[in-house]
């Protein structure tokens, strides 16, 4: 079976800034890909060579197997919505909806049939004679969505579709986006600078940065065993670094003194960084004696964050660690600021990254 | 309190400032000046020796004698006919022009364009009639050129033909179709014609659906700019036509200045009220006709 879409060593700069560098990505047949990452490293420009409005330098675009690299974008099989939605201000919502099937020649009792469907899909029923400016942002937005998805493209391309939302209509959307992907089966490419976006929606996410992709796997592969300290950092709510050389097997010696960790022959004679989940530390009552990294500290700040406790612990003068503990059926006293407390982890929570 | 803080404050003070002003302006220059003009082509005002006297019997008589005037429905005709052509003309050079210039040109050289379009409109109107002159003359620069690569023979005669006077009012009036052209080409949000192109719209197509929908605000405005006085043209017929170029607009311009007197400004007026009944009922149609397909978001 050949991938929904291919990039083989895609390149293009405007001027002298490098967009995209050497971009290879293989996205199947009814996936949900997300390219995330900081703004301004590559995303619009990456979907916008798939679509076909940006030329790659060099490469190969490949949709369904085909070389497309040099095909226009009304004759490529792809949707989009774009950050801005680029709605028809002069249509209404049913011509908005309507006009691929238009382009396509579709008899007008055909059209009608399908935007209904439509319609129902993205819950916009009853609307289809309201103007654009006469819409909600969440309801401009399932217009987007429906309008690119009625001529059935075998690729949806979505660029940060729910950026300019209010945090509660966006989660709200995340997970229509998702049951809409489920139940029309297309293949979704979701480009956004949001992380926890790209976590919940998708099935893969590839990670970019200056142009060049990070790396590519399942939201719990990157969270777990992220390959670089930029993606450790860019995924997650936040995680805890220390640097230090890696000279013997499972021992890295740092200046909070020697850090056990799993061991690996790669790393030998490297420096590397020790990088812990704050929800994988392990605070107070926790550390027994068989944990592996035990460490004295004081605690500098105690946050309540609704559905867990955030804790920031100095040890020494300058690491600062953050806990997150779940409050769960815990009736503990939260450790107040100023207190000494003990921390630790086990070595196979500890991740080694090199710069 | 400072006078500034006077106008600040008093809504009704504001309210004369801002609409009260204008609407004096309008009343004294405009409507005034139109009621008196209705008023002399009913013979309702005279001009006697020095003194103007009100007659309160309205009479068609200078409406008649306009109709007797030799020629006049042609000339009617004939400055829709220029009319019509001048606005044709200017759209379809400014269309592809301003196109070019405010979606496709770099942004940063738009005004540059736009100003280099404008430099022959810095010079006074009556030299670049005449300079047209001289460019069309039977020695001039077009039949030169035509002679020099071997088109024609003869040497075409332009000045006082049809050609000539269409040529040149497309020439007078195209900024006045370049600017509100520009205005909403220049506006206009290319990602639409992308959005489009990603739904199946060959680039023909998303003009047709896309940008031609959302120029037809500037079109409108446009061609009743250059339209509205290009019925009433009159200089651009003197000075580069002839006896064959007669419009409305120089039959008005010949009883006022020419004929004069009672009977020069009654029919004159009786001329001038009937283009302006003209121009509204060719404007209505006109804008029932286009902008009714205008509706904006
Ligand atoms: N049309 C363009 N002309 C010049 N530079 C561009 C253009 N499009 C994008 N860039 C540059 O390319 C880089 C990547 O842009 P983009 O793909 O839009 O990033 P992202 O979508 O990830 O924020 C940025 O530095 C941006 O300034
Ligand atoms: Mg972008």
């Amino acid at each position: 079976m050949s991938y929904a879409v291919e990039l083989i060593n895609i390149s293009k700069s405007f001027g002298n800034v490098r967009a995209v560098r050497n971009v290879s990505l293989q996205i199947r047949k009814n996936e949900f890909f997300s390219l995330l990452g900081p703004s301004g490293c590559g995303k619009t420009t990456t979907l916008r060579i798939i679509a076909g409005l940006e030329e790659p330098d060099s490469g190969v675009v490949k949709l369904d197997g085909k070389d497309v690299t040099y095909v226009p974008t009304h004759k490529r099989n792809i949707g989009m919505v774009f950050q801005t939605l680029a709605l028809f201000p002069h249509m209404d919502v049913y011509d908005n909806i309507a006009f691929g099937l238009r382009m396509r020649n579709y008899p007008e009792s055909e059209i009608r049939k399908r935007v209904k469907e439509m319609l129902e899909i993205v819950r916009l029923s009853g609307l289809e004679h309201r103007r654009i400016h006469q819409l909600s942002g969440g309801q401009r937005q399932r217009v987007a969505l429906a309008r690119a998805l009625i001529v059935q493209p075998a690729v949806l391309l979505l660029d940060e579709p729910l950026g300019a939302l209010d945090l509660k209509i966006r989660q709200h959307m995340m997970v229509e986006l998702k049951r809409v992907q489920r139940e029309v089966g297309t293949t979704f490419i979701y480009v956004t600078h949001d992380q926890s976006e790209a976590m919940v929606m998708s099935d893969r996410i590839a990670i970019m940065k200056d142009g060049v992709i990070q790396q590519i796997g399942e939201p719990y592969e990157i969270y777990m065993k992220p390959r670089n300290k930029f993606v450790a950092t860019f995924i997650g709510d936040a995680i805890n670094m220390i640097e230090g050389d890696y000279l013997e097997p499972g021992i890295v010696a740092t200046s909070l003194g020697q850090i056990k960790t799993i061991a690996s022959d790669e790393y030998f004679g490297k420096r590397v960084i020790v990088a812990i989940r704050p929800e994988k530390v392990l605070i107070g009552s926790e550390v027994t004696g068989d944990v592996d990294n035990v460490f004295e500290g004081t605690v500098s700040m105690t946050i309540f964050r609704g559905a867990f406790i955030e804790y920031r612990v100095m040890l020494g003068h300058d690491i600062e660690f953050i806990v997150f503990k779940p409050h769960v059926g815990s009736s503990a006293p939260l450790l107040t600021p100023g207190s000494s407390v003990k921390i630790g982890w086990n070595r196979d929570s500890g991740i080694i990254l090199v710069e | 309190m400072s006078i500034i803080d006077i106008i600040r404050r008093g809504k009704k003070l504001k309210l004369f400032i801002f609409i009260g002003i204008p609407m004096i302006y309008l009343l004294i220059f405009f409507f005034i000046p139109f009621l008196i003009a209705f008023l002399y082509s009913l013979g309702m005002f005279k001009q006697v020796v020095y003194q103007y006297v009100f007659v309160p019997e309205p009479s068609l008589e200078y409406y008649s004698g306009l109709m007797k005037f030799p020629g006049i429905f042609k000339s009617i005709q004939r400055s829709f006919y220029y009319a019509s052509l001048t606005t044709l003309g200017t759209f379809l050079i400014s269309y592809p022009l301003t196109y070019y210039i405010g979606v496709k040109l770099e942004e940063k050289y738009r005004d540059l364009a736009v100003l280099i379009i404008f430099t022959p409109f810095w010079i006074n109107f009556l030299l670049r009639v005449y300079a047209m002159r001289f460019i069309l003359h039977e020695a001039g620069m077009i039949n030169l050129i035509l002679r020099l690569i071997g088109i024609i023979s003869e040497p075409i005669k332009f000045l006082g033909t049809d050609t000539a006077v269409i040529i040149v009012m497309i020439y007078s009036y195209l900024i006045f179709m370049v600017l509100p052209l520009y205005g909403v080409l220049e506006k206009l949000d290319v990602e639409l014609l992308e959005a489009a192109a990603t739904l199946g719209a060959t680039p023909f197509k998303a003009f047709i659906k896309i940008t031609l929908p959302l120029s037809l605000p500037g079109i409108l405005a446009g061609s009743l700019l250059v339209f509205i006085p290009a019925v009433g043209e009159f200089v651009i017929p003197e000075l580069v036509g002839g006896p064959n170029t007669t419009t409305l607009g120089t039959i008005i311009y010949s009883f006022f200045l020419r004929v004069r007197g009672v009977t020069g400004w009654g029919i004159g007026s009786a001329a001038a009220l009937i283009y302006i009944v003209l121009i509204l009922v060719a404007s209505y149609v006109y804008m029932k006709f286009v902008g009714g397909e205008v509706r904006l978001g």
